[in-house]
Order: structure tokens, then sequence, then C-alpha cells
């Protein structure tokens, strides 16, 4: 029976000079102060960020006459060579072709559901777009109509990709591949949609046995690790929402991987599976029920940190 | 913040619930950490602002007002006693930015709810509050108690926040001094602005706060997330002061709750709540004498108030 009460702390993360940006790329000003984890430049809607003509504007800014760019949201800075972009600090999500995301079912309908991806509209998915049980690609019949909420019902979680968009900037999701439909046996969190980065898959299997799943819009499925043979998958039961039996040191584990990623968003920092392998061997020495704690999120982070700039130097 | 859950999620939770190891690692009765300060607000004569872990937020702001002693239609002897005693006025507000659910008039009906439990507990002979040293002139007039309470966002477990951010905002407020004089037979109010003779409200260290539990497959927990909240079967709440007297009790949900049960969540409320109400107060005293330490010296002491805090 734990119980705690603080008075809130100071932020420590200083705001930087960003009209300071010159045309030295190797001059960056790596301001890596103690407190501040990665080198972040946090600007304003209408803030300056360079005058500058040489650079390239990227996302989040936009030109001010004369020559003056400027950011159009609140967020950090980022720089990749002759390209500036400003990423947000709280975004909707909008999606590209091809982009795995998570998502929610709200609604159902006569021959689709609408999914909640985070995203300014609900995403559809069509009947047409999901893998028949039966494990033969058949036609949908009318009984599969009727028979909707069996395969997904409203609260349902899927993992699908963005096949297409509807003419009004609505997403169209499909889940025809094996990898994708109904999510079991794990939970669920939720991050900001920028932290996200693209990766070549978004699958992943930890170190310690746990499988995440990273959806580009910021949902987050963690889960225990199933291994998977073609055949002995009972085709019937892709739509099953029985959880398979999760013991303990899973369910620990589930929590801790859970803790760590909260960890990286609160602090902003981008997420993918190094990024959280490096955040939960470092939560290894912390009680998981003490990881949401500010104090411990913070130290988390910047050994996380610097691991990273470890791991750019070449060292790891 | 979702207002659906999977079955395969609800599944989990219960599951995590029955082996004691919840979705973020917290034992059952394992409370988020809360992040408090009061006296954030100026123009109050009292607030608090509490954050429970990285997500519920709630400002309580407590205004004391002059006003008139209504007596209108109550009996004889409830309306003596009503004649001699201020009033508690308490108001609600779940803000839209706190969540999606709470957009448009949706929210409606869930604040005059809150309102009506404050109401009844700080109104009721439980509250804690002194009503009869808020009267000023028998039959006519009184201080009026207003406690406002804003939330601006939501991760489960509002009621216990407000609660325990009214606390800690009445422990913060100040009644300014008055003395009442005969003027040719008319009673005269005199309200001494003189900021260092205000006076605390009597009886704030009796004000209870609330334990909400949720039973949850056979076991039960306190301070759920918003996916726990959607699991839960049937809520207690549990309002308990502190010397562990039960003040209230409401039960809600659509669940059924064995009376064995029943009996063991009051019990771990009443235990739960005193340690909270010991462990705020404990603050509370830090925070007054950290303040005072440094007016003392001289030094600045600054209010982090919204935007400085993390």
């Amino acid at each position: 029976m734990n119980v705690q009460f603080l008075s809130p702390r100071f932020s420590h993360r200083k705001d930087v000079d960003v009209e300071m940006l010159d045309g030295n790329s190797d001059e960056e000003q790596e301001l890596v102060t103690p407190n501040l984890s990665q080198s972040m430049t946090l600007v304003t809607p209408g803030q300056l960020i360079t005058s500058d003509t040489q650079f390239m504007r990227g996302h989040g800014t936009y030109i001010a006459p004369p020559e003056r760019m400027t950011s159009s949201v609140a967020g950090a800075v980022e720089r990749v060579n002759k390209l500036i972009s400003v990423r947000p600090l709280h975004t909707r999500y909008t999606g590209e072709i091809g982009d795995l995301v998570i998502g929610r079912i709200t609604e159902v309908s006569q021959r689709r559901w609408k999914v909640d991806v985070n995203s300014r509209q609900d995403g559809v998915l069509q009947l047409s777009s999901i893998n028949l049980p039966g494990g033969v690609q058949r036609r949908k019949t009318e009984e599969d109509e009727l028979q909707i909420r069996k395969f997904f019902a409203e609260g349902d979680l899927l993992v699908a990709e963005v096949h297409a968009f509807f003419q009004d900037g609505a997403t169209n999701l499909h889940t025809r591949n094996s990898k994708y439909g109904k999510l079991r046996n794990g939970s669920f969190i939720s991050v900001p949609p920028p932290l996200v980065q693209r990766c070549k898959t978004h699958f992943h299997t930890l170190s310690c046995g746990i499988d995440v799943t990273l959806g580009l819009n910021g949902y987050i499925w963690v889960s225990k690790h199933i291994t998977q043979s073609g055949e002995e998958i009972d085709p019937d039961a892709i739509y099953s929402n029985q959880n398979e039996l999760i013991d303990d040191s899973t369910r620990e584990k589930i929590a801790r991987v859970c803790n760590s990623i909260h960890a990286l968003s609160q602090q902003f920092m981008y997420i993918n599976d190094t990024i959280i392998s490096y955040a939960y061997e470092a939560s290894l020495e912390y009680h998981v029920r003490d990881l949401r704690k500010p104090d411990i999120i913070d130290a988390i982070c910047m050994e996380v940190s610097a691991k990273i700039s470890l791991g750019k130097a070449g060292v790891l | 913040m979702p207002t659906l859950i999977s079955p395969s999620e609800r599944d989990y939770i219960l599951r995590g619930v029955e082996t004691n190891i919840r979705a973020d690692g917290r034992g059952r009765h394992d409370l988020r950490q809360i992040t408090f300060e009061t006296g954030i607000i100026s123009q109050c004569s009292g607030s608090a602002r509490c954050r429970l872990g990285e997500g519920t937020d709630v400002l309580v702001g407590v205004k004391v007002e002059i006003g008139d002693i209504e007596i209108d239609g109550a009996e004889e002897d409830f309306g003596g006693k009503k004649a001699k005693r201020g009033k508690v006025i308490c108001s609600v507000e779940c803000s839209p930015i706190a969540s999606q659910q709470f957009a448009g008039r949706a929210a409606e009906d869930y604040n005059n709810e809150l309102a009506q439990i404050l109401d009844h507990v700080f109104n009721g002979p439980q509250g804690g509050i002194n009503l009869e040293k808020l009267c000023i002139i028998p039959g006519q007039q009184c201080w009026i108690v207003y406690i406002d309470a804003l939330v601006l966002d939501y991760a489960g477990n509002i009621l216990d926040t407000i609660f325990v951010t009214t606390r800690a905002a009445l422990f913060n407020t100040r009644v300014p001094k008055t003395s009442v004089q005969e003027n040719e037979g008319i009673m005269e109010i005199e309200v001494f602005d003189d900021v260092d003779q205000a006076e605390r409200i009597v009886g704030w260290d009796q004000v209870p706060i609330a334990v909400t539990l949720n039973k949850i497959g056979s076991r039960h927990i306190i301070d759920a997330t918003p996916l726990e909240e959607l699991t839960t079967e049937a809520k207690i709440l549990i309002i308990v002061n502190k010397k562990g007297k039960l003040c209230g009790i409401q039960k809600s949900g659509e669940g059924s709750i064995e009376p064995s049960l029943l009996s063991e969540m009051i019990q771990t409320g009443r235990t739960i709540g005193q340690k909270m109400i010991r462990v705020l107060d404990d603050n509370l005293q830090r925070e007054e004498a950290e303040m005072n330490s440094k007016r003392v010296k001289g030094q600045q002491f600054e209010k982090l108030g919204f935007f400085g805090a993390t």
C-alpha cells in the first residue's frame, strides 16, 4: 500500500537561441547540458527559425516574406543536412499509404467498420479488405455480412495497413496478411504519433521475449511472444478473443516494457526497437511499479540518450 | 482516452488484478504518485491543484463570500439550526480538454452527479467544516464557502483526486476576520482586509476524503486507470475522515458485491483513506513551513503554477 505526495519541480529543459542555426553543419549546437537529454530546440508557432536562404524548408515551417523561415507548429526543430523541419509535440496522425497502424473499432456498419486510428477522422475497414476465416481465400457471402460482429466488434484492437485514402482524407485500411488482424495477449499504450519512426518492420521481439507492435499512429501493442509456425495456426481462430495463459514473470515484463515506452514518450524521445531495449535495460534496476515516477523517468531517459550517443559514435 | 475496450484487453486486466500485477506494474492497493501545489490562484481565498501520476489533473478554488442566510420553509427546529450556520456550495466541471468524452453537453450529468456528492458530504453532519463558526449574524448574514473543482485532465480516478485537492484547498483557505457592531439598531459587519488576521477554516482537518474501490473479478483495486475503469463491474465509494470514521458510502455500477467482499472493501478503503490523509497533511505542513521560512528570510517564494511545473 503505497501512498506518496510530491511537490512539483521546475523543468530543467533549456531553450536554445534558434537564430544561431548557421551553415556550419559540424558546429551544430550540441548543447548536451546535464539535464538536456537530446539537443532539442523547441519553437512555437510564428517563431523565427533561420533567415539563411540555403536551407530547404520541410514540414511544420513556412516562409514569411522576405526570407524568414518560420515555424507553424509548436515542436522540436530537426535538421537533416540542408532540410529543416519542425516535429510537432502534439498532433494527429496523418498517414501514408503502406503505413502500419493499430486501431480500435468504434462503429460497425453494414459492410464495413469504422476504426479509430488517432487521426482527424476514423479510418474505414471494409469487409472485403479482411481475411475471412477458413484458411482458403473465398468470396464473402451474405452470411458473412450478417455475422460481421463475429470478425470485429466494437472495442476490438487490430493491426492493419493503410491501403488508400478516400476523397475526404479518411484512410482505407486492410488486413490482408497473416501478420495483421486482431490483437490479443497483451497491453495497449498510446504515445504521440511523431515519436514512432518509420522502419522496415514494425513487429519487433525484444531480447526479453516480449513482442512489441509499433503503430505509426502512436498506438503500441505490447504482448507475450507467440511462436508462430504456419501450419499450426488454426485458421478459424484468427478472430478469437481468447487470450493464452500468461504467467507472472511475462506479465511483469510486459508491464516493464509499457512503462519504459511511457518514460520515453514523457521525455519526447524517438521510439524504435533499439531504444526500447535500451530503456528496458535501464529500467531493470528499479521496481516495476516505480517506473512511472518523474525522477526515475528522468534517470532512465538520460541513460538511454547516453547509449544512443555512444551508438552514434560507433562505440556500441 | 478510450471509452471502448476489447474482450482480450478486459481478460488481460482481469487476470492481472488476480495475480496482483496490474497493467502498469502496480499492486492492487498502490496509488499513483500525487504531485500537488497549494495557493496558486491569487484571486481565490484558497486553492490547490493535484496531478495523479501523469494523468488526472484537478484544480480546486475556494472562495468565501458573505451572503444571506436562507431559512425558507424549513420547519421550526431545523430552521433554528439553519439560522446559525454558514453554507458550502460545490460545483464540479469536467473540462472538455480533459477527455473527448466530456465534449459538448455530455459531461453535464456527470458534473451534476459529482457536485451532488461533494454537496452531501460537506453540508452533512460529517463534512468536517464547522458551519456554525461561519455564521456572522444569526438569521441574517453568514459566510458562504464556494468550492469549485475543475478537471483538467483525465486518466481515471477523478472523484478521489477531487476530494484530496479540496482538502488541500481548504487547508490553504483563509477567512477574513469580521467584527459585528450595532449601530442605531442595525447590525453592521466590518471585514478586516489585513491578510495576517485572516483565519483558517475551522474544522478543515476533519474534512474527509474519498477512496473509490473498483471490483474486478473477485478482487478490488484502488486508483483505476481508464481501461481498468471500463473493466470494473461494480464500484464502492468510501468517504472517510482522519479518525477512520466512515462518513459516506455509495455503490455504483451494474455488478453485485457479496457481503464479505463488501466489508473487506470498506476496511481497505478506511485504511488507505486514513493513510492518505496522514501523508497529505504532512506534506501540506511541509509546504507551508517551506514557504514561511522563505518569507521570513526575505527570499522570493515562487509558486510554480501551471507552466513551470512538470
